[in-house]
């Protein structure tokens, strides 16, 4: 077992952990936070994306130990006492979601492009939302999400 | 969920205590940077290493910093970083446009460069730019530090000339000659080409003061067992003029100089057609990249 020092969601956390798992199975199964979702399992669909200080990584690569030092966000993370934040309700409002099972993914996608300062070109926006795969197509709606959010700009 | 199947792990906090571990589990141990390959390996039972060596607790291993006319980077850097800096886009555009391409942007923020050149797969992003770059890699295990010749680096598909014991602390791109230009394109099943490579080009141009082509350097992933020189392709390039005629003439030499093989991504006659467009196009992205702005 290792200990891993991180924070999460904004607290400090201090886990014990088998260094052979990776920090999505310790998310998931250590922690509940289901939220991050396992789609392919070898970091080509995004489903398991979480942000390291503000930045999408897909966690099914990340070996726990690797947490370390980190801010580790999770979609979890988003919802100050559970009234949703102005990305969630965007897309609520938009209805950018449809199975859901991306959704935690595009959300916090969506969360990194508009927190690394706009606002973004509709090419960032493409580029950065083709890291998660949606195979129901909301991409659509998930821009008009980033448009409204950062003013109509993209 | 996939699964890792337990390993020993570790977490050396110097290059010296690194080759020490890799060396006392032999050929059982992996060295982990990104683990944007590693793991994806041990994922799918392609590798089931008894020991993983974290390189990432290893300081000073993740600049970019100038040196001697040129840029040094060190092993652990992160794709993203390297598609970021200006410094590499201005004078190594090759390498900037292949990190912005390597894969998507979850795991360019994981995947290091020397992760890349380190696995050696003939699909490499990193490989082809870094060799027209003329870019040296040092190597450091327990019998010193060593340099060798990016395109020395690669023996196979995933073997490299490293010894048990060593790894890869840093890559070095010389100060370009004057009038280059250097482009990497790519096509992959993704949009964006964001995933492994069906065919991936670098190719560099060196005119002289009339204009003429003086150098060519052409390299290609993924239509061989390592990246490949188009050597018959530079030839037919050095002294003639930078025409669109000259470089689809080269384009088809260094396709028929390949040796691409049919496999789930795409056919070896696929391979073939793309490598023509692709090394035309790339020739005069270079061009157009000569004298001026990193694209």
């Amino acid at each position: 077992m290792i200990t891993v020092e991180f924070t999460l969601n904004g607290e400090e956390r201090r886990i014990e952990a088998d260094p052979c798992v990776t920090l999505l199975e310790a998310l998931r199964e250590g922690l509940h936070l289901t939220g991050a979702k396992e789609g392919c399992g070898i970091g080509e669909c995004g489903a398991c994306t979480v942000l390291f200080d503000g930045e999408p990584v897909v966690s099914c690569l990340v070996l726990v130990g690797d947490a370390a030092g980190r801010a580790v966000t999770t979609v979890e993370g988003l919802a100050a006492d559970g009234a949703l934040d102005e990305v969630q309700r965007a897309f609520v409002a938009t209805g950018a979601l449809q199975c859901g099972f991306c959704t935690p993914a595009m959300v916090l996608t969506v969360e990194a492009l508009l927190g690394a300062g706009g606002p973004p070109t509709r090419e960032a926006a493409v580029e950065a939302l083709g890291g998660v795969l949606c195979r129901c197509g909301t991409y659509p709606k998930v821009l008009a999400v980033i448009d409204t959010l950062s003013g109509g700009a993209a | 969920m996939k699964r890792l199947r337990t390993f020993a792990y570790f977490e050396p906090a110097s290059v010296a205590e690194a080759a020490e571990t890799l060396a006392a589990h032999g050929g059982a141990a992996r060295p982990l940077a990104g683990g944007t390959d590693l793991v994806v390996d041990m994922k799918l039972g392609r590798d089931r290493p008894g020991a993983v060596v974290n390189l990432k607790r290893i300081a000073g291993l993740d600049h970019i910093a100038p040196q001697d006319g040129g840029l040094r980077i060190g092993a652990l850097c992160r794709i993203r970083d390297i598609e970021r800096s200006g410094a590499v886009a201005r004078r190594h555009r090759a390498l900037s446009m292949a990190a912005r391409v390597l894969g998507p942007p979850g795991v360019r923020a994981l995947a290091t460069i020397g992760g890349n050149i380190g696995r050696a797969s003939p699909a490499s992003d990193m490989a082809p730019p870094l060799i027209v770059h003329g870019a040296t890699i040092t190597i450091e295990g327990s019998g010193g530090r060593r340099c060798t010749e990016a395109a020395d680096l690669c023996r196979g598909p995933g073997v490299t000339s490293l010894a048990g014991d060593e790894i890869i602390t840093s890559v070095y791109l010389p100060a370009p000659p004057v009038r280059s230009g250097t482009a990497h394109l790519k096509i992959g099943k993704r949009g964006g080409g964001t995933d492994i490579a069906i065919v991936g080009v670098a190719a560099g141009l060196v005119l002289d003061e009339e204009g003429t082509i003086a150098e060519a350097r052409i390299v290609l992933a993924s239509v061989g067992a390592t990246p490949i020189r188009a050597a018959q392709a530079e030839e037919m390039l050095r002294s003639a003029r930078p025409t669109g005629e000259a470089f689809a003439a080269a384009g088809a030499a260094a396709a028929a100089g390949t040796n691409p093989i049919d496999d789930v991504r795409a056919s070896a006659a696929y391979r073939r057609a793309v490598t023509r467009v692709l090394v035309a196009r790339a020739l005069h992205d270079a061009l157009g990249a000569i004298g001026g702005a990193p694209s």
